[in-house]
């Protein structure tokens, strides 16, 4: 049932879902970087199947921006690859190959400084689509971060990263551009988690991945693309209420969940000496908040803005968003007693 | 509600009655102690005294309050949340009742700051601005009190328990008693309303007249004057001790004085008692602990009949508490008259009703041991303004014409609140020579010339005589004269203390902190953290939009053009 919703209630696509959760696969878990690149590869071409749709020449756009820029990425990676092993042969991390590598990497991931077309994509796409793209597109790039990286580059990398996803977010109104900007600057934190251990990029990407599904799952239900439709229709309190506790999640606001990634970050960067990169994280943090806070927080003052004129048909199931407030409030201090 | 907690209190009068002959009798007093924490060297523990001072403070409390529960039944009856009121008062009594039990300086706190709360609660029952101004006053005045007790507390631990009663032989010429004593000075000053914090007493009047009959006769402001009998062994030689007697006899004198000039009948009857108040401190001050007690126990039965009867006549006059308006009352509602003819009496110290035994001991007491001339003349001076304020508020109440203002309200036939009020009467004649039978278990030894044991006497006549001259209403008569108006207002409005320790002290820094406000707040904090930093921001974003809406061939050139400055950087 998530499956078909994923792929836009079209089954056809279901063939190219699956082969979009191998290809990842077998990016991460290839022996040679030959077979990460065929990974990479795969990734691409089943990806542009699910986005495409003919009836709609924006998404037929969409699909091409897409495939251009990823391409493009691939071939320099095969040819950053080619060069490392036919001319180079050595393993240190500290050259210009490792630096032109990551940044074809960077690239197919959307980060900084390669990211602009990551805005213009996720303007063009589904819901559901750009939660494929914001999470499950960013694990192979990611992981073969890992393998290969170099440090002062991916450093230079996370500062922008952050700077660029907290100044661009400012000045939107689209929905799907306010959660790209924030992707890009989670892919800051999550670009310095690679660099200490795999295993806390994990955790923050899980975490991170869920808060993404819920914030897009609720704007999906509504189906609410921009951030004047917040207001026309008549959310009822509880709507409202999640949405409040999943923004402040994302950014990063203590008893929700969205802050037990970011502390154990911030406490290895402290631990690692990176004060003032530490200060950077802390800054653009708040100003994420801000834009966050921005999006609702009139609808609950006193006087919040509410439509006449229109009856809200209220969903009839509201376990799903009871459970995801719930597990948004309680999962950082539950996680305490299971860790304990 | 009302019934229940009435015949509750009464039946625990009736208890600390019956314990109070009988440890005074056999002279017993029981101490328990409950240790609750103990640490490394301090242990809290929950003390409990019952001698014979706290059970008969205890049963005049209780007395008292069940009277006024009695009488606030029929006085708030239109009172839509009666249980709420109840429930305040209550919690009052419980407060008191832990002051009073408490030889532990933590008890005491809860107790002092239960009191202060409390009476914060009922002085804003009537939800205005006049009693939100007086709420306000009464309570801030009462917290430098418990800032003064918490800082007791902290002092005292020095000396490894916060059981007072049991330092005061050993640790006399200590130091840190030095400075608890003027604490506990300070303390009782404030709760008590002496001079520097005096302007509290005459404002809570805008409470409820249960509450002032209840709380700011008897036992509010008593807790202040107990506190300090009870520290009595401390202070009793302390510097400390003589300042406490100038201030209180001037407290003494100024609201003698500040009550002729009142015309609002609650407002009065608060100005006598901060002048019983002072006298009661003063007398503390030179030296007798009993006799100040037994003014306290007996002033506090005169004074909460007092406030009943003005709230019976308040009623009557529907809700005018302007004794111009009032007049030739004593025809129409005999009862009443009677009780507030009583109490006024007992008040001026009339010859065996209740308040003469302590009042006349307390002067007697002055003569006899030799004092300075001021203490003596203030004293004297005093009791002579009590007469005439007395008189003058009976002949405009009682005996002057009558003014029409209510002709067919004057019912006096309210059995509860009369009830109430015959029980206050009967205490009110009868405690002054129970007390002075239980209490004292000699006399006092007094030897006096004629002429100075006579001197209470002239002073009360010329006192009653002054009344009956300054209460004629003319407009041509001398009081009236606009020529004293600086020495007239210097005096009616308390020696302008409310104005100063509410205006005066907050003036400056409400002043400085508008300035800061204006420049600061609104000012420069808002072009370096507020606004500033968000147009900066802003001016960011927009400027970024500018890269970010471009032609896509711009993007994909862009990262070519990256490898293209690598490979050009360091491959040649």
């Amino acid at each position: 049932m998530f499956f078909f919703i994923l792929t836009n209630n079209n089954s056809n696509k279901m063939f190219f879902l699956f082969i979009l959760f191998f290809s990842t696969l077998i990016s991460i878990s290839s022996n040679s970087w030959f077979g990460c690149w065929i990974g990479l590869e795969i990734n691409l071409l089943s990806f542009i199947p699910l986005i495409s749709n003919s009836k709609n020449l924006l998404s037929v756009e969409t699909s091409l921006k897409y495939f251009l820029t990823q391409s493009l990425a691939s071939i320099n990676f095969l040819f950053m690859i080619l060069i490392k092993f036919s001319l180079l042969k050595n393993f240190d991390m500290n050259n210009i190959i490792s630096i032109m590598m990551n940044s074809s990497l960077l690239m197919k991931m959307g980060s900084a400084p390669f990211h602009f077309w990551f805005p213009n994509i996720v303007e063009g796409l589904s819901w559901m689509n750009n939660f494929m793209l914001m999470t499950w597109q960013k694990i192979s790039p990611m992981i073969l971060l890992s393998y290969y990286f170099n440090k002062n580059f991916l450093i230079f990398m996370i500062i922008m990263n952050l700077i660029i996803g907290s100044l661009g977010g400012l000045n939107q109104t689209s929905l799907r551009k306010l959660l790209a900007f924030s992707s890009i600057n989670n892919l800051g934190w999550m670009i310095f988690s690679i660099m200490i251990s795999e295993n806390l990029w994990l955790f923050y990407f899980l975490i991170y991945s869920m808060m993404i599904f819920m914030m897009i799952s609720l704007f999906f239900l509504m189906n609410m693309y921009f951030m004047n439709q917040l207001f026309i229709n008549n959310m009822n309190f509880f709507i409202k209420l999640n949405l409040l506790i999943n923004f402040l999640s994302l950014g990063g606001l203590p008893p929700f969940m969205g802050f037990m990634p970011k502390w154990i970050i911030i406490n290895f960067l402290l631990i690692n000496k990176f004060y003032f990169l530490t200060f950077i994280f802390m800054m653009t943090s708040l100003i994420i908040i801000y834009y966050y806070i921005r999006i609702i927080y009139s609808s609950f003052m006193f006087n919040y803005f509410k439509m006449k004129w229109v009856n809200l048909l209220m969903k009839n199931n509201m376990s799903l968003i009871n459970l995801s407030s719930f597990i948004s409030i309680s999962s950082m201090i539950l996680s305490t007693f299971i860790f304990m | 509600m009302c019934f229940n907690s009435f015949f509750f209190l009464f039946f625990f009068m009736l208890i600390n009655f019956f314990f109070f002959v009988y440890f005074i009798m056999n002279g017993l007093s029981v101490f328990f102690e409950w240790e609750i924490i103990s640490f490394n060297s301090m242990s809290i523990v929950m003390s409990i005294l019952l001698d014979w001072m706290s059970l008969l403070f205890m049963m005049f409390v209780s007395l008292i309050s069940s009277v006024v529960i009695f009488y606030s039944k029929s006085y708030m009856n239109s009172e839509l949340n009666l249980n709420r009121f109840i429930i305040l008062v209550l919690m009052f009594v419980f407060s008191m009742v832990l002051l009073i039990i408490s030889p532990n300086l933590i008890s005491i706190l809860l107790g002092w700051d239960g009191l202060g709360l409390i009476s914060y609660c009922l002085v804003i029952y009537y939800q205005n601005l006049k009693s939100y101004n007086a709420g306000m006053l009464t309570a801030l005045s009462n917290r430098i009190g418990d800032v003064m007790i918490l800082m007791v507390i902290c002092w005292v631990m020095n000396y490894g328990s916060w059981n007072y009663i049991f330092y005061f032989d050993f640790m006399k010429n200590d130091y840190v008693m030095f400075i608890i004593s003027f604490m506990i000075i300070i303390a009782a000053m404030t709760k008590s309303a002496q001079i520097p914090f005096s302007s509290w007493l005459p404002a809570a009047m805008a409470a409820p007249t249960p509450v002032s009959a209840l709380v700011h006769s008897s036992t509010l402001v008593t807790a202040g004057v107990y506190l300090l009998i009870r520290f009595n062994y401390l202070l009793i030689d302390m510097f400390f001790f003589k300042v406490l007697l100038f201030l209180s006899i001037l407290t003494m004198f100024m609201s003698g004085i500040s009550a002729n000039y009142e015309f609002d009948l609650k407002k009065i009857i608060a100005l006598s008692t901060l002048s019983q108040l002072g006298l009661m401190m003063s007398i503390l001050s030179l030296g007798f602990p009993d006799i100040a007690f037994f003014h306290l126990l007996t002033h506090a039965m005169f004074k909460a009949l007092l406030f009943m009867c003005a709230g019976v006549i308040i009623h009557m006059m529907n809700d005018i508490q302007d004794i111009r308006y009032m007049g030739g009352l004593s025809l129409y509602i005999p009862l009443t008259s009677l009780c507030l003819n009583i109490s006024n009496l007992s008040l001026c110290g009339i010859p065996f009703l209740s308040g003469f035994y302590s009042k006349d001991l307390i002067l007697e007491m002055v003569s006899f041991n030799s004092f300075n001339l001021m203490v003596f003349i203030l004293f004297y001076l005093s009791t002579g303004l009590t007469v005439f304020y007395t008189f003058r508020l009976i002949m405009y109440v009682m005996i002057n014409d009558f003014n029409l203002m209510m002709i067919y309200n004057l019912y006096d036939e309210d059995y509860i609140m009369l009830n109430s009020m015959f029980v206050l009467l009967f205490m009110s004649l009868l405690s002054g020579s129970f007390l002075s039978w239980f209490i004292f278990s000699y006399p006092y030894m007094i030897y006096l010339p004629f002429n100075l044991k006579l001197m209470v006497i002239y002073v009360s006549i010329l006192g009653s005589i002054l009344g009956f001259m300054v209460s004629n209403m003319g407009i041509y008569s001398l009081n009236k004269l606009l020529l004293s108006y600086n020495l007239s207002s210097f005096l009616c409005l308390m020696w302008f203390m409310p104005n100063l320790s509410t205006y005066g002290l907050s003036y400056i820094y409400l002043n400085f902190s508008q300035i800061l406000f204006k420049n600061i707040d609104m000012g420069w904090s808002e072009i370096y953290s507020g606004k500033g930093i968000f147009n900066i921001l802003k001016n960011y974003s927009v400027f970024y939009n500018i890269y970010q809406m471009n032609n896509f061939k711009i993007y994909l050139f862009s990262f070519i053009l990256w490898f293209m400055i690598l490979f050009i950087f360091f491959f040649i």
